[in-house]
């Protein structure tokens, strides 16, 4: 069965967030990366947190369990991520756990560091989960990427799935050979290998193929190409990117005024 | 440099002495090709594995010499142009391909998008796109699933995309590389069809294909390869009159069991005409006029097929399912609550058609699925009680892709790595053990080849060889004669055989109907995750209704005998391949 399991696709749906033009959504996810080196105050942080989520969940209609089935393994990592800073920051010992100590400037970068990864994550997803990734490259094709290369990202979508097939194939048809290793790890660690090998084999034949395929098909016989269904740019899609910089500029002035 | 026979402007494709040799072999893959395609026909080409069927292919559309590297030697003229003066652009509209597993074709998500991919290429305006996208969704049966993403259809809408994916750009020819080889009986033939429509709708058709049927009748042109070569070419009635033993014995090329009768009818002298029959009633018109043809009185008291049903004595009961199911996370009920024994010893058969369940109970019975309930009993224990590897000792499953399971670098590492699986640590039992399976499946030359270095044919083979050194009870095969020529076939299934004769069940999934005519002693067909027949394949025939629901159809060899019962011919049960008939006509006794 090839359903994959993940929900981090596009989701096929009519919302705010679906009908903003893919390009201004590819930029705001900028804008907000860039502004999370701002900030100062992991309020900051903790507030685009929010906003974001709140983004993804009433103007995407993405349901809190989507958002938490595909960001936990992220937001895990994040919350790793804070607890080392709480450890490994420089400042004054706040609390002191056998040779380890949590310090205040850790307390105050942790949470910053948490929500840089997590809020970017975010805002990611949202384009990913709002965006058909062929409304992406058409308009990346229409801004000026030429079209083999905003292909290329669309290409490896496509073979995501093909991969994730031939990963769970190789996985079940190694697992049912049994185990010879006399040592688990070092067995274990072969069997990854043949698993990287296989995958990267078929994946490299696969590849091959399909680039004659393509060019078969007429791809790069000329320097443009048309498209079936067009994607229009609406002035009405910069509004997400005005509100955004308003609030970013609000929270980073904020920090240094207050 | 020559020109084209322009002259004829009947011919579409003039390939004047072609060879080439692939950059990173020695040999030529293709050796002094000419032949010649007339516009409008339909061409089959035939061959074993391995004899530069698909690198011919890669001429039509200028992949050789533009995109392929190596030597190339000679010309080909597309509509009276030379392939070497014509880009690939222009030459996919002319020649469209659709490659053997149109998967790798695909460059989009979405059906829709895909057939439209092509005529955006080429730059289209969007109404022109949009009328070619519905005509050919319409066409191909396809617009139902036009928003469907390209991995979710089955394997017939994956040949129909493919092949509305090349038609979108308007071709005069398309070459079509093994499309069927991998379909269920019915979506074959569908897939036929469609070949046939083409051909009278003025577009010319070059089909490549390891097995012959039907279709052949229809066919304007019949091209055989070997080693490289082109052996001959010329319409189907006079290339099977010509070649057609040799097509059987040595090419191991699969010819429609009819076809098959008339060239040992040919041989033993009693072909009156010399015209090979390709179709049941050409068939039934051979032997009435070579006399065959009449009523006789039953050799056995038993003659009537439905009465064979009385299994052979089975061993004990491995593995017992009990109102079965399986459910995926997703939501999908894969199986319905089946009931089934597999008993020792036995050969069984499983049939249906993609997506019918018959890989979810494979990935039941090794322990790649747990059981949501105790509906499956293995080896006397409670199915979810065992752990994969711990089965792994018990029943083994060869997967459709033998790649996939190998796991060293050389094919006698690969049979040892099976046994150190078992626990056997000692070098000296580990080498005997590892040559006597070599030897048993011949594989004593390739012992230190690359696993992924092997023919398709070795591949298969290794992967049954590792499989069996761990001295299974169940062995179960997944299509295992999947692309595999009839010389293959027939050798993979006399190991099958060989297996069973040593007490190893054997557990086939396949829909290639005449193995299971052949072979098959029982015969499981499942259609939507349930069992809808259980019982010898001989009763299997003989329901339309199942036949039906799993999208499978009787052998030619079936509706032949089933033509000569209605013209008054007592027919043992046992007739279960061309020899077998041709045995109780007589005719070999007449060959020797």
């Amino acid at each position: 069965m090839s359903q994959s399991q993940h929900s981090l696709n596009y989701i096929e749906h009519d919302s705010p967030m679906h009908r903003v033009y893919p390009l201004v959504k590819l930029i705001w996810v900028l804008l907000v990366a860039i502004g999370l080196f701002f900030y100062r105050t992991p309020l900051s942080g903790a507030v685009m947190f929010g906003v974001i989520l709140l983004t993804a969940m009433i103007f995407a209609r993405v349901s809190l369990r989507n958002v938490l089935s595909s960001a936990k393994l992220i937001f895990g990592l994040g919350l790793l991520l804070m607890l080392f800073h709480f450890f490994a920051d420089p400042g004054e010992p706040v609390y002191r756990l056998g040779p380890l100590t949590i310090t205040d400037g850790g307390l105050r970068e942790g949470p910053i560091f948490f929500f840089r990864l997590s809020v970017v994550v975010l805002a990611s997803f949202v384009l990913i989960w709002t965006t058909h990734p062929r409304d992406l490259m058409v308009s990346l094709n229409k801004a000026g990427v030429p079209y083999r290369y905003a292909f290329a990202v669309f290409l490896a979508m496509r073979f995501l799935p093909l991969i994730q097939r031939e990963v769970d194939a190789v996985k079940a048809a190694h697992s049912i050979r049994g185990r010879a290793g006399r040592s688990g790890l070092l067995h274990r660690f072969k069997l990854w290998q043949r698993y990287m090998f296989t995958v990267l084999i078929n994946g490299l034949r696969k590849a091959e193929s399909t680039a004659i395929a393509i060019e078969c098909r007429g791809f790069g016989a000329y320097p443009d190409r048309t498209y079936m269904k067009p994607v229009e740019y609406q002035a009405g899609s910069l509004l997400l990117i005005v509100l955004f910089v308003v609030l970013q500029t609000g929270l980073i002035v904020a920090e240094r005024v207050l | 440099m020559a020109t084209a026979a322009h002259s004829n402007p009947d011919i579409l494709i003039d390939i004047q002495h072609v060879t080439y040799t692939h950059w990173n072999k020695s040999e030529p893959t293709l050796h002094d090709i000419s032949l010649q395609i007339r516009r409008g026909t339909l061409n089959i080409l035939v061959g074993p594995s391995g004899s530069g069927k698909s690198t011919l292919c890669d001429l039509f559309n200028g992949v050789i010499p533009h995109l392929n590297g190596g030597e190339f030697k000679g010309d080909v003229f597309v509509d009276g142009q030379n392939t070497r003066d014509v880009k690939v652009k222009d030459l996919s509209q002319l020649v469209g391909r659709v490659f053997q597993d149109p998967e790798i074709m695909f460059a989009t998500l979405s059906v829709e998008d895909e057939i439209a991919f092509g005529p955006e290429n080429l730059r289209l305006d969007i109404p022109t796109i949009q009328s070619i996208v519905n005509r050919l969704l319409d066409q191909m049966d396809l617009t139902s699933r036009r928003h469907n993403l390209v991995w979710n259809l089955s394997g017939g809408q994956v040949q129909k995309l493919g092949l509305a994916c090349v038609l979108a750009m308007n071709p005069r020819m398309i070459v079509l590389d093994e499309p069927t080889s991998n379909l269920d009986p019915a979506a074959t033939r569908d897939v036929h069809n469609l070949v046939l429509e083409l051909r009278n709708n003025g577009i010319t058709v070059l089909l490549v294909t390891r097995e012959l049927d039907e279709l052949l009748a229809e066919a304007d042109q019949l091209l055989v390869m070997d080693n490289g070569r082109l052996l001959a070419a010329g319409p189907p009635r006079r290339m099977l009159r010509e070649y057609g033993q040799m097509m059987i014995e040595s090419l191991g090329v699969w010819l429609p069991e009819t076809s098959e009768i008339g060239i040992r009818l040919l041989e033993a002298g009693i072909l009156p005409g010399g015209e090979i029959p390709i179709t049941v009633p050409e068939t039934i018109t051979a032997l009435e006029r070579a006399h065959l043809l009449v009523p006789v009185r039953p050799k056995h008291p038993t003659p009537d097929i439905e009465l064979k049903s009385s299994a052979p004595p089975r061993g004990e009961v491995l593995i017992s399912a009990r109102n079965l199911r399986y459910v995926y996370p997703g939501g999908v009920e894969a199986l319905k609550g089946i009931d089934l024994d597999i008993h020792a010893g036995e050969w069984l058969m499983i049939l249906g058609r993609n997506g019918a369940g018959k890989s979810t109970l494979a990935r039941m019975l090794v322990g790649l699925l747990t059981p949501q309930s105790d509906a499956l009993t293995l080896f006397g224990r409670d199915a979810r009680s065992w752990k994969v590897d711990e089965l792994a000792n018990h029943i083994a499953l060869v997967f459709q892709n033998p790649e996939h399971q190998f796991l060293t670098d050389k094919v006698a590492d690969e049979i040892g790595y099976s046994l150190l699986a078992q626990g056997i640590t000692d070098d000296a039992t580990i080498k005997a053990r590892t040559d006597e399976m070599l030897e048993m499946l011949g594989l004593q030359d390739v012992a230190d080849t690359h696993p992924f270095a092997l023919s398709a044919g070795l591949k298969r083979r290794l992967g049954v060889a590792t499989m069996l050194v761990g001295n299974p009870q169940v062995l179960v095969v997944d299509e295992p004669t999947y692309g595999q020529d009839q010389m293959m076939t027939h050798t993979l299934m006399a190991r099958m055989q060989e297996i069973r004769e040593r007490g190893v069940s054997v557990v086939m999934i396949t829909h290639d109907m005449r193995l299971v005519e052949e072979y098959a002693e029982r015969v499981v067909v499942m259609s939507e995750g349930e069992i809808l027949y259980d019982g010898p394949s001989s009763g299997l025939f003989t329901r339309d209704e199942v036949l039906e629901r799993a999208n499978l159809r009787r052998t030619i060899l079936h509706d032949l005998l089933g033509e000569m019962a209605r013209r008054g011919m007592y027919l043992p049960a046992d007739v279960r391949h061309t020899q077998d008939l041709l045995a109780l006509l007589n005719v070999t006794q007449a060959l020797e």
